[in-house]
């Protein structure tokens, strides 16, 4: 017997070669029920998805089950394709930046820095790229890494029925996407961080206004912990559920806090250092249960150390070594001659940059043209550069023949990667587990599907 | 490393440095010996990720990338495939894990990866036609449906006659609306039959 979860289609039942479909389309429960119940067969079959709620936006389950037991769980993905790969091998290089900030729309700065460190690797100006420039990527990845762990658990609380940790997760989103709004006048798909360094620098007042925020956030942290912890209703949904242990993830390829809930305490930052974070001190936070539990753990204490690197970041970029420091590579043939400024409106053209090259300078007006419309070129070869997203290993693969434009640009997403745990997570647990599973490994679709 | 993979395969692999990468290029008969000796034999026992790269007219290169947390050491793995007979062994046998990124592998490029155990496609909409990386793929989106959001004159076929027509990226000449020769009917076809295995 097969029943498919579809509302497309009108109620009743259909046979077919497999077995019989129920629809489910509304109509009292107890007569789908009934139906059911007159059948021999003790398997069933059932769709989740692609529009349901916990699906993190729009990933497709097939379920077989046995009774309350899943037997099969088989991921259907795709549906937020938008052929990113392809268009960027017709966009210059630094046009690339606005198309992979749309992947993993939850981490936007991460998917950016590890564009832009693969293409700066390529380009040979991995060091010649400015210590503020750096230190400001660093803020402002371990700003979205908070935000994005935010979201995971926020909805990870109302997939499981308890709404107050949305709320407040969601509220303590908006603080971090303020901040954001406040430095690239976006709150999501900011294009700020670009090869040679960021679009712009911190504007007045972003400094106190991290600060403050690095003065609240333990507080709310302390909160949701308080209200998750300890919660025997949520403990009871996580605990030794979804295990998978470290050859598990070692044969699927899984990183991130699924990872590290193992007790390896691997971290990129700390393994293969970029941006400078060998400088600061932070630690890898590691759990030992294999389960949703731990991750929840592991992502909650991964904030926790988040705003400890903001600190030093922001203790840097506010000191006298770094202070008034350019934020864009020095170098004329690859620094992006425009500059921005942040209006009332938002960020936008800087009035004394096109003052200057409309009225003052032929030269610089040529520059500008050449650089915005026909870009860089970039040496001919191939680099991989990763960064430890919120999510796992993210990094990018970039060929370049030479030209203007990138010759293929792939990207490791690691919820591409760590979504085929589901099988691994589902099978043999219950049915109502696979929410709490899929959950916990907090799969972006933007990101998987690219 | 490196000394261990000249040894074993000697002029068979060519190995190279790519920005600080380890880099072996092999033929594809020793795709998965290479995958194998260096789970192995070298210690790389994480799989990170698989693609290809089109490279016309004559190859489609496959690229792995391999690691080794012990010892922090990376290795790329590099195959080149011919263009009209795109096959290679599968790598699942040896890391499970590469089951998705060659699936994404073969509907992108068209790479048949031989002895996979569920080869269809994976992220394309139900009976697309083509391999949307490959070089000769046109991205023609724009062409199909005119951008609403079009400013310049003579994009979406609209402004003066006199002006020369601006075709957006991706789209070769001849191609477009107004064009002669009406661009090749790409994409959905009537769905397949549904597949519970997904």
């Amino acid at each position: 017997m097969t029943a498919i979860h579809d509302g497309a289609t009108a109620p009743g039942e259909q046979d077919f070669a497999e077995g019989t479909v129920y629809n489910v389309n509304g109509q009292d429960w107890d007569q789908v029920v009934e139906a059911v119940a007159d059948s021999s067969e003790e398997r069933l079959v059932i769709n989740m998805g692609p529009q349901h709620p916990s699906t993190h936006g729009v990933l497709r389950l097939v379920l077989t089950l046995d009774g309350e037991t899943v037997t099969e769980a088989r991921t259907v993905i795709g549906y937020l394709h938008t052929g990113i790969e392809k268009n960027m091998e017709f966009r210059t290089w630094t046009q690339g930046v606005t198309f992979v900030t749309r992947m993993d729309y939850l981490s936007p700065i991460f998917n950016e820095t590890a564009y832009c460190l693969a293409v700066e690797k390529l380009l040979g100006i991995t060091d010649r790229v400015p210590a503020r420039a750096q230190a400001i990527r660093v803020m402002m990845m371990e700003l979205n890494r908070i935000s994005s762990h935010l979201v995971a658990i926020a909805t990870f609380g109302l997939e499981l029925g308890a709404t107050t940790p949305m709320l407040f997760g969601f509220r303590e989103r908006e603080m971090v996407l303020d901040l954001f709004e406040y430095i690239t006048g976006l709150r999501m798909n900011m294009a700020y961080v670009r090869p040679g360094g960021v679009s712009v620098d911190l504007p007045a007042g972003a400094v106190d206004k991290i600060g403050e925020f690095l003065k609240v956030m333990p507080g709310r942290i302390k909160e949701m912990r308080k209200l998750l912890d300890e919660n025997p209703a949520y403990t009871r949904r996580t605990k030794d559920v979804a295990y998978l242990d470290l050859t598990g993830c070692m044969a699927l390829g899984i990183t991130g806090p699924m990872l590290r809930a193992t007790g390896l305490p691997w971290d990129l930052r700390k393994s293969q250092p970029y941006c400078g974070y060998e400088t600061y001190d932070f630690d890898v936070p590691t759990e030992t249960s294999c389960d949703v539990y731990g991750r929840y753990l592991v992502r909650v204490a991964e904030m926790e150390e988040s705003l400890k690197i903001i600190g030093q970041a922001l203790d840097r970029l506010a000191g006298s070594e770094l202070k008034g420091k350019p934020v864009m590579i020095e170098d004329k043939k690859i620094g992006w001659p425009s500059q921005l400024a942040l209006g009332p409106d938002g960020l936008g053209n800087s009035p004394d940059h096109i003052a200057h090259i409309m009225s003052s300078s032929m030269e610089a007006l040529i520059h500008h043209f050449k650089l915005v419309t026909e870009g860089f070129r970039v040496p001919a070869g191939q680099a991989y550069a990763p960064v430890e997203s919120p999510r796992g290993e993210l990094g990018a693969h970039v060929v370049s023949d030479g030209g203007t434009r990138p010759y293929r640009v792939h990207f490791r997403d690691p919820s591409f990667t760590n979504l085929q745990a589901v099988p691994a997570t589902c099978e043999g647990g219950m049915v109502a587990d696979v929410i709490a599973a899929v959950a916990s490994i907090d799969p972006v679709m933007g990101g998987v599907d690219r | 490393m490196r000394a261990a993979i000249e040894e074993r395969y000697g002029a068979r692999a060519e190995v190279s440095d790519s920005f600080g990468q380890l880099t072996v290029d092999v033929a594809p008969g020793d795709w998965t010996d290479l995958l194998t000796f260096a789970r192995d034999g070298l210690g790389c026992v994480f799989f990170d990720w698989l693609t290809g790269v089109d490279e016309p007219p004559d190859g489609i290169t496959v690229v792995a990338h391999l690691f080794d947390p012990a010892r922090h050491a990376h290795l790329l793995a590099r195959t080149r495939v011919p263009r009209d007979e795109p096959r290679l062994p599968t790598a699942t046998g040896v890391f499970r894990g590469a089951d998705w990124h060659e699936r994404e592998t073969f509907e992108m490029f068209g790479v048949i990866f031989e002895g996979h155990p569920h080869l269809v496609p994976l992220l394309l909409p139900d009976g697309f036609e083509g391999h949307p990386l490959r070089k000769d793929f046109v991205l023609a989106a724009r062409v199909a449906k005119p951008w609403p959001g079009a400013k310049e004159p003579g994009e979406s076929g609209a402004g003066s006659p006199s002006r020369r027509k601006t075709l957006p990226p991706g789209v070769p000449a001849g191609w477009g609306t107004s064009a002669a020769t009406p661009p090749p009917v790409r994409g959905p076809r009537a769905p397949r039959q549904a597949d519970p295995d997904g």
